[in-house]
């Protein structure tokens, strides 16, 4: 299987990247100033950093939902600023698997069809969906809850179903940004678990932002950024 | 967002579909019942038109045009492919019954020997047969231009005027050319006739029968026996021979033929007045779908309002579709046939609405209402026109949401 996922996973380099939001207005924000970052694949990096420090900012440039306002981001050696709009929509389909503090689950959707929400965009036939979609469920604790609606289901348990949603697609990349940030500390502790499990089972890389330090302490890398810039690049030996 | 406030727009979220689904039936609706109506209603007079049994009219204007009528009729009858021809002097007289009340009623004068071999076989059986009318051959009292008289006094009545003023055979009634009583003369009841379902009921269903030489003479003031009276008609219908009816161009040579006789009057073939008839039904289809089309874009309008109210509300959601990144294309097709759903079930359900309107106003409509609705005609093959085009211009509605799907800032809506 770790065979199967290794091309999926990316390595990601960040040149001189420089995020100004509202550029040229008196209300223009640098929320990232000159980065230069390399993330091999494979690597497990907490962003921490107070809020405004540009966490979010830097999560979005890795999983290509923003683009830079100067500087080059590169995936596996090519720069993704060449890449279109479709292009990057596809490489976050099929290589990155997003985690949000509020969990962002489909309302109208039930729990399996949430996970199966990016396999039917990439047109998994129907029985490999639902078959993959029970698999993540069982692996995540709960398959019991497939049919429930997310307004039926504790923060936990929505967390946990978002984390399978993320890993649908066999991703090479998990982004969570402070994915325990809303949940109680027995619930963070149970969805960090699993996420640290789920990133090691299939070597993917995972970059995790928060402000938590307990939750910082699992990750191997850690960055600490501040005023849009990289203070500490620290890997545990 | 919390839990009830999720469920409240999951609910929300569906009457939203409802009220645009009833918008799209609404404006579906009103070209179900007028096409169908309409179409159903030309159907049957074209019907009836072509069941007329006399396939030439020979017409003039005034109401004695056709100066000698009995004479002329002759004539046709010694062309080629010409079998029959009657003779027909129409106009509008009052009628007084014995209860004192009076009523505007159209009088046809007619030869009945020649007037009956036009008839086709619908209105032939709606006649007493032969016309209880007293001279079947219309000479005893006219012969060369010379009211013979006295007149038989025999009329019949439309069997619809008779039940509204309770007339029985046997009465009598007077016909006056004026609203004068005294300008009449009075008429024995002999015999009712049935009239064709009509939409000018009730009273153009008000009819009377008598002798075109009767008529003649009560039109020209009752000026009595021995007086001249004029050989007047308006109309002269003619039966051709089996093979020229049956073809266009064959019947068309007949009618020039009779033209090339009377080059005065109007000569008509009855397909080209159903051609006429189908061609006014389709300038009215073609009206109606266009009243029709005010309702329609006030649906789509409704719809698309829908639509991008669904998008406003589902900004979050599309966010989380993209940032997963499930593409544009997907997100636009994803709108464009939640559209094409909600507009296919307001298009079904319209049409279902046109068909229990138009049933209920066949049932409980007011006469002439429930006549025409009785007439309607629901073809399946316009209806299903009329869904597919409701189904297609809900793209133009869908687009408007995609537009606004499509302005969704991510980064924004993720916050």
């Amino acid at each position: 299987m770790k065979a199967d996922l290794a091309p999926r996973v990316p390595s990601i380099g960040l040149e001189h990247v420089t995020r100004t939001f509202g550029a040229g207005t008196a209300e223009a924000v640098r929320a990232l100033r000159g980065i230069d970052l390399t993330l091999p694949p494979g690597t497990f990096v907490s962003v921490e950093g107070p809020s405004g420090c540009g966490k979010t900012t830097l999560l979005n440039l890795l999983g290509l939902l923003d683009t830079p306002s100067h500087g080059t981001v590169r995936w596996d050696g090519t720069p993704v600023g060449v890449r279109t709009d479709r292009e990057r929509s596809r490489l976050r389909l099929e290589r990155v698997g997003f985690i949000f503090q509020r969990f962002y689950l489909l309302p109208t959707l039930t729990t399996e069809e949430n996970v199966e929400l990016p396999m039917r965009a990439l047109r998994v036939p129907r029985p490999e969906r639902r078959r993959r979609a029970a698999d993540l469920l069982a692996e995540v604790g709960l398959s019991e809850r497939a049919r429930a609606y997310p307004h039926q289901l504790s923060g936990g348990e929505e967390q946990r179903v978002a984390i399978a949603r993320a890993l649908a697609n066999l991703p090479g990349l998990l982004l969570a940004d402070e994915p325990t940030g809303e949940l109680d500390s027995a619930n963070a502790r149970s969805v960090l678990d699993l996420l640290v499990r789920v990133r090691a089972d299939r070597d993917a890389s995972l970059v995790l932002v928060t402000h938590n330090p307990e939750v910082a302490a699992r990750a191997r890398r850690h960055l600490v950024l501040r005023d849009g810039s990289v203070v500490s690049d620290r890997t545990e030996a | 967002m919390t839990r009830r406030r999720a469920s409240r727009e999951l609910r929300h979220t569906r009457w939203q579909a409802v009220l645009a689904v009833v918008a799209m039936a609404s404006a579906v609706t009103l070209p179900v019942v007028l096409v169908s109506v309409g179409g159903g209603v030309a159907a049957h007079e074209i019907s009836s038109l072509e069941d007329t049994g006399y396939q030439l009219v020979v017409s003039a204007a005034g109401l004695h045009g056709i100066e000698h009528a009995h004479a002329d009729a002759a004539k046709l009858l010694g062309l080629a492919d010409v079998r029959e021809a009657a003779p027909i002097l129409s106009v509008p007289v009052d009628v007084f019954n014995a209860s004192g009340n009076v009523s505007p009623v159209l009088a046809e004068g007619v030869v009945p020997s020649q007037f009956v071999p036009t008839l086709g076989p619908t209105e032939s059986a709606l006649f007493p047969l032969p016309l209880p009318l007293g001279d079947p051959n219309d000479t005893v009292r006219f012969a060369n231009g010379t009211y013979a008289g006295p007149p038989t006094y025999d009329v019949l009545l439309s069997s619809t005027y008779a039940r509204a003023y309770h007339v029985h055979v046997g009465a009598s009634v007077v016909l006056s050319p004026t609203a004068n009583v005294s300008s009449g003369l009075r008429y024995n009841v002999t015999g009712l006739f049935g009239t064709p379902l009509s939409l000018v009921q009730p009273h153009g269903a008000y009819a009377a029968l008598l002798l075109l030489s009767n008529l003649q003479v009560l039109t020209g003031y009752a000026a009595g026996p021995g007086t001249a009276v004029p050989d007047g008609a308006d109309t002269i219908e003619v039966v051709v021979a089996p093979s020229a009816a049956e073809s266009p161009s064959a019947l068309a040579a007949v009618a020039r033929d009779v033209q090339a006789v009377f080059p005065s009057y109007s000569v008509t073939t009855l397909s080209s007045e159903a051609a006429q008839l189908q061609s006014a039904d389709d300038v009215l289809t073609g009206f109606y779908l266009a009243l029709s089309s005010v309702g329609m874009s006030i649906g789509l309008l409704f719809l698309a309002l829908v639509l991008v109210r669904r998008v406003e509300r589902e900004r979050r959601s599309i966010a989380i579709r993209r940032a997963i990144g499930v593409p544009s294309g997907a997100v636009a097709a994803a709108i464009l046939e939640n559209g094409a759903v909600l507009a296919a079930g307001g298009g079904l359900g319209g049409v279902v609405a046109g068909y229990v309107v138009v049933r209920g106003l066949a049932t409980w409509g007011t006469s002439t209402v429930q006549e025409a609705a009785q007439l309607a005609q629901f073809s399946p093959a316009f209806l299903a026109e009329l869904v597919a085009a409701v189904v297609a211009l809900s793209a133009f509605a869908g687009l408007v949401a995609v537009r606004a799907a499509w302005r969704v800032d991510l980064l924004e809506a993720l916050r």
